[in-house]
Order: structure tokens, then sequence, then C-alpha cells
């Protein structure tokens, strides 16, 4: 009777132990969850999208920028140019070569920025704009699943990949289920001090003619600044077009015309 | 003159509360001197090791290289060459190490603060090791690349902790405004005035910021295995360096920052050496050490007249009352020469006695300050360089203090002692006092 009940105690210890394990996801499709999301987002061609910026600071007026976003993701290149308000008109930011310039043509200087450069002085950074490149940039590791309102998601912690630059070297993830598309992300520093909040509350999807397949496309995305509490940023994504760029339109020297 | 030892030991006895009084106020002057000076004495101490620690060596071999005649940057180009001849031109050389120079933006994600960039070699740096008290983190951690080294204050204001990162922002020699972002390794404790606008990073990662050569410094600091060498080493560095065919500049007494100015007037294009010494790094802020020396030399001063009238009343107020003792002795066949010296060995015995009170008294007060290791405000810290108060008394200082004093009482009661010997023994048998 005494060894019935231990077996029986062990079977249903066994049984608690691994439930998570049932749950959890292997390492190898963690990186395939992470690679999904960024292939959904993945255009393979050129992009181009009206985008703006409301900056909301504690004690400030708030602010509103409108810029024309491209990119190439086939090289890697990135360029913003802001359209509004008139003080900002023709300043730009400008992705070469994993380098990050800002042209400002009040003094028609170049500088070069980081990663953690806050665009236009908002809490967004270069990354929020860009292609996605989770799979590249980090490792994950699966914290189990957890219910954000009424959606049920996977939440992953990313911990950046060495020699790998970004604006966070942490990243916690929360992962529609269902849609596979990113619901909220909270980036910390190595301090674990978590720095950002960035919730993704409408995707958006078009057919890309390069991709021959439809991308997904944040339309919305809410910045929380977690270290000056109060100031957070959206970003609205409009007007996408993914048709063919200019050749030459990924240069210093158009930049520049734009303000001429 | 052992009986006239005896006398004047006696009579201070005799008269207890005048002793007491006057000793204790030689006591007192000592004590302070003691105090003044072991703080004097701190100060510099912890100027000389913050200093040689945190931004010059004992002789620095820096300089200037000027694109254009206005546009110097703080760079020696080429410096492994000229450590190797320094290496054999200085025998007296203890170690030597490269280190870069910049003055940069520091912004993190609430604040942004203008400071002074030490790049550095953490491996090849023990002096850093010896004199950092790291808060937290690990100082190790600078052998990374973008990594950087903060001090606690500087780590407030920025609100950053270790293994967050804040942004350097600088402009490089061509005039492109550039930034790293940098990972917080280290915070350790301010060491005053020096570290409120210095922080370190690995000298890749400056050279990294301002887009220079592997082969290019800030500076080389020298250090020496006898500080007392610094003015033979630096001469003969200055001989050397110019021989093997650098050129190098006049001698400047200032900091190379404070150099900017007159450099960028000056003509010249190229490379220009700067030999300077420890002294000349810090030079913007020993007058603090030398307001503090003043103000003591003032105080004690002070403080002298008023014992020396002191002491001078208390011996015409001794006379006075041992007149017709001092007849007495005449007639008994003292000599003048022997009342003299009864006088002045009552005042060389309370200088002594007051004096060795005193010094005792301050040497206690200095030990337990330094035992307790009293924090100061942050006002205070950043001119004596420490965040804590550190008095550094001396054995020799000590006796030397006891012997000034001393000799200054001795010598103010040679007047009323002459007068005594001078006293008439038949004028002072009829005295009535």
């Amino acid at each position: 009777m005494r060894l019935k009940n231990m077996l029986s105690a062990a079977a249903v210890a066994l049984a608690l132990l691994s439930a998570p394990a049932a749950l959890a996801l292997e390492p190898a499709e963690q990186v395939k969850l992470l690679a999904t999301i960024d292939d959904r987002q993945r255009n393979g061609g050129d992009y181009k999208a009206m985008v703006y910026l409301e900056q909301k600071e504690k004690g400030k007026a708030d602010l509103v920028y409108e810029l024309v976003v491209y990119r190439r993701d086939a090289d890697d290149k990135l360029m913003m140019l802001f359209t509004k308000p008139k003080t900002e008109a023709g300043k730009g930011y400008l992705r070469l070569d994993k380098n990050l310039w800002n042209y400002d043509p009040n003094v028609g200087r170049w500088e070069r920025r980081t990663e953690r450069e806050r665009i236009a002085g908002t809490d967004s950074r270069r990354a929020d704009f860009d292609e996605s490149r989770l799979a590249e940039e980090y490792d994950p590791s699966y914290e189990g699943e957890a219910k954000l309102g009424k959606y049920t998601a996977h939440v992953l912690s990313l911990k950046v990949k060495p020699g790998v630059d970004v604006a966070y070297p942490v990243v916690k993830l929360w992962v529609d289920k269902a849609s596979g598309n990113i619901l909220k992300q909270e980036e910390y520093a190595l301090s674990g001090r978590k720095m950002r909040t960035a919730l993704y509350p409408r995707w958006k999807k078009t057919y890309s003619e390069s991709k021959k397949d439809d991308v997904w496309i944040p339309e919305e995305i809410r910045l929380y600044d977690e270290v000056e509490k109060g100031n957070s940023t959206t970003i609205l994504v409009k007007t996408v077009d993914l048709r063919p760029l200019e050749a030459n339109l990924f240069t210093k020297a158009w930049l520049e015309s734009k303000s001429r | 003159m052992l009986q006239l030892f005896l006398i004047a030991f006696r009579n201070l006895g005799t008269h207890r509360k005048r002793t007491l009084l006057l000793g204790g106020a030689i006591a007192g002057v000592t004590a302070l001197l003691v105090i003044l000076m072991g703080l004097s004495t701190g100060m510099k101490e912890s100027m000389l090791r913050s200093a040689t620690t945190l931004s010059t060596g004992h002789v620095n071999v820096a300089g200037f290289y000027k694109l254009t005649a206005g546009q110097a940057a703080p760079i020696v180009t080429g410096y492994p060459a000229i450590l190797e001849q320094i290496r054999k031109d200085v025998p007296e050389l203890d170690f030597a190490v490269q280190r870069g120079r910049g003055w940069l933006k520091l912004v993190s994600e609430s604040a942004s603060i203008q400071v002074g960039a030490g790049g550095i070699d953490v491996k090849s740096e023990p002096g850093l090791q010896k004199v950092l008290q790291i808060r937290a983190g690990s100082l190790d951690g600078l052998a990374e690349p973008n990594t950087v080294l903060l001090f606690e204050k500087q780590a407030k204001k920025l609100n950053v902790q270790v293994g967050e990162s804040v942004t350097l922002a600088a402009q490089t020699m061509r005039g492109t405004s550039n930034t790293l972002d940098a990972r917080v390794v280290a915070i350790a404790a301010d060491m005053g005035m020096l570290s409120d606008f210095g922080i370190f990073v690995p000298s890749d990662t400056l050279r990294s910021l301002y887009q220079l050569k592997g082969d290019t410094a800030g500076a080389l600091l020298l250090y020496l295995k006898d500080i007392r060498q610094v003015p033979v080493v630096q001469a003969r560095l200055r001989q050397t360096l110019a021989d093997a065919g650098h050129v190098v500049m006049d001698h400047d007494p200032r900091a190379f920052f404070m150099k900017f100015e007159t450099v960028n007037r000056e003509a010249w294009t190229g490379q220009r050496l700067d030999i300077t010494n420890w002294e000349d790094e810090i030079s913007f802020i020993t007058w603090t050490l030398t307001a503090l020396n003043s103000l003591t030399g003032v105080l004690i001063f002070v403080l002298m007249v008023i014992i020396g009238v002191g002491i001078m009343n208390t011996l015409w107020i001794a006379i006075r009352e041992r007149t017709r003792e001092i007849g007495t002795l005449r007639a008994i066949g003292m000599q003048r020469t022997r009342v003299l010296l009864m006088f002045v060995f009552e005042a060389l015995m309370l200088g002594l006695l007051g004096t060795l009170a005193g010094a005792t008294l301050g040497l206690v007060v200095c030990l337990s300050i330094n035992a307790l290791a009293v924090h100061v405000p942050e006002v205070v810290g950043v001119f004596i360089m420490s965040d804590t108060l550190n008095l550094a008394v001396h054995p020799a200082s000590v006796v030397g203090a006891m012997a000034f004093i001393t000799a200054c009482t001795t010598a103010i009661s040679l007047i009323p002692s002459f007068l005594a010997a001078r006293l008439k023994p038949v004028t002072a048998m009829h005295h009535i006092g």
C-alpha cells in the first residue's frame, strides 16, 4: 500500500514537471519563431512609408513630426526624411554600412550617430523603422505563455548576440500565439533595468510584388519611456508603398538635395 | 645649570593656574598647527595620489597635433617609437603608460554631462588598480571594447548603473561629430575635483570615437622610482627628444587643456611635443593648497602674537612678584647671566611642556579623524581631493612645529629676562611688591 502511494506520488510529480516542458518551445523552435516574425515583416524589395511621430513629454507641449521612411532591405539601407513641421523639414537619417548618419540642413553637417540615438529626440530608435532582424541579432529563451488582454502570447526573452550593436541588449517579447505578430516588447539594459516598453496594437497586411507574398507592417507602435516616466511616443505608419525606389536614393547627396 | 632648571620647574609648579593657562594656550596653538599641517600635507598627498592616477604621470610627454593652424588636438603620433626612446633615456623610470585624452559629451537616457576622457589599457595601469575604489562593477571590465568607468557623482547625475549604456559624443579632428555607445562596467568612488570631470574608457574605444590610428596617444605618463628626480628627468627628456628630431614646445607650467588657446593661435602645423610634470598638470587646483598654507601661516602668526604678549606679561608679573628674590639671589652672588637663564628656562620649559601636550593632542585628533574616516561636504571634498578627511602627520613636521613654538616662546621671554637680570641687588631688595 505504501509503495503504491509512493508510485502514485512519483507519477503525479513527473506529470507536473513534464507539463511545462511540453508547453515550452524547443530552442530551435524559438529561433524559428523569431525568424518567422522577421520573415513576415520582410519585404525583400524597397519600401516607402509616410510616418507620423507623436511625442508626449512630461510638462511640455506635444510634438508631431511627419517623415518619409525609405528602405532597401536587400542592402540594409534606410533613410528617414523629415517633412513637417517646417523647423524639422529637410532633416534626416541615413543608414549606410551599419553607420547611422544624421543630417541637419541648418548647419549643413552630417553627424554619425549610434543605435541608441533618439530619432528626432523622441523615444523611437532606428530599429523601430527598419527591417526586423530579431533572429539575426538576438538569442532567444522561452519564458512560457501569458495572457495579454484577450490574446494568448508566447513570451520570449532575447539577449543580444556577441558583437552585435543594438539599442537594447535584453528584450522581452510577447508574440501572439494565433497570428504570430508581436504584441508587446519590453527593452532592458544589461543591468536589468527596464528602459522602454513598446506596444504593437495594430498590424496591417500588404501584398508585396518583390516578395510574392504578404508583408506584415506594424501600423502603430506605442513607445513608453521607462526611465523618464510619463514620456511616450507613438509611431503611425501610413501609406506604405512597396514599389522599387530610385537607384541613387540612399546617398548623402540625395538627402542634402531635399533641403535645398 | 640643573639647579636653574629645577628653580624654573618649581616656579612653574608654584604658579599652577598661570602655568596651566599659558601652557594651555601654547598647547592649543601647537595642536592647531599640527592639525592644519596634517590637513595641508594630507591634501598634498591626496592631490599627488589622485593626480598621478587620474590625469598625469610624474613626468608627461604629451603634445599637440595640428592639421591646420587653428585646430589643435592633444595627440602624440607614433608613440611606440617615442616610448622606446624614453625607456632608453630614463633609467629612473619605474613604469610608463600611454593615455588617450579627449573631451566629450556623455549622454544617458535622462541627462548629459561634459567630461574629459582618459583612454587607458587597463592591464598596463598598476596605479589605477591601487588607487581607484570600485563601488560597483569591475575595473577589469575596461579590457573589453566600448566600455566606460564612471565616478559615483557622474553616475548619479546620469542616472545610470553598471550594465547600462551611455553615448559618447565628440568631434573628430576632421570636424565630424561622431558618437559611440559604451557600457558602464565600473563605478568608482569620487576623488575630488579631478574625478568630477574625468572618465576612463579603453584606449581603442577613444581612438575609435576620434577616428585615430592605433599608434596615437594623448600622452605618455612616466612614473619615476623617486619623485625628486622629476626636474632632472624633465630637463634630460627635453634635450634627448629634441636631439632625436622632435619639436619640443617651450615649457609652459599649465595643464594641457589650458594651452589650447595659445597653441591654436600659433601658426605651425604638424606634431609638437610638450613635456610637463605632475605639478604643471594640476596647477589649476594647487591654489587651494597655497590658500590653506597661507591661512595656516596667518592664523599661527596671530595666535603666536597673542601668546607672545601673554608670556611677556606673565614674566613681567613673575619678575615683579620676585623682585626681592632676584635682589637676594644677586646679593648672595648669583651672576646676571644666571638670573637671565633662570627666567629663560622658565619660558623654555613652559614652551616644551605646552608644545608636547599640544602635539600629543593634535596627533590624537588627527589619528582619530583618520580612523573615523570622516566624510566631508561635497564642496569641501572638491578642494581637498577626497570625500573623506585625510590628515597626514609626519614625525618630522610635529617635532618642527614643537621646536618652532618653543623657540618663539623662549625668544619672547628674553626681553623680560634681560630686564630682570639688569636689576641692581640693592634696588631689588628694597622693592615692596
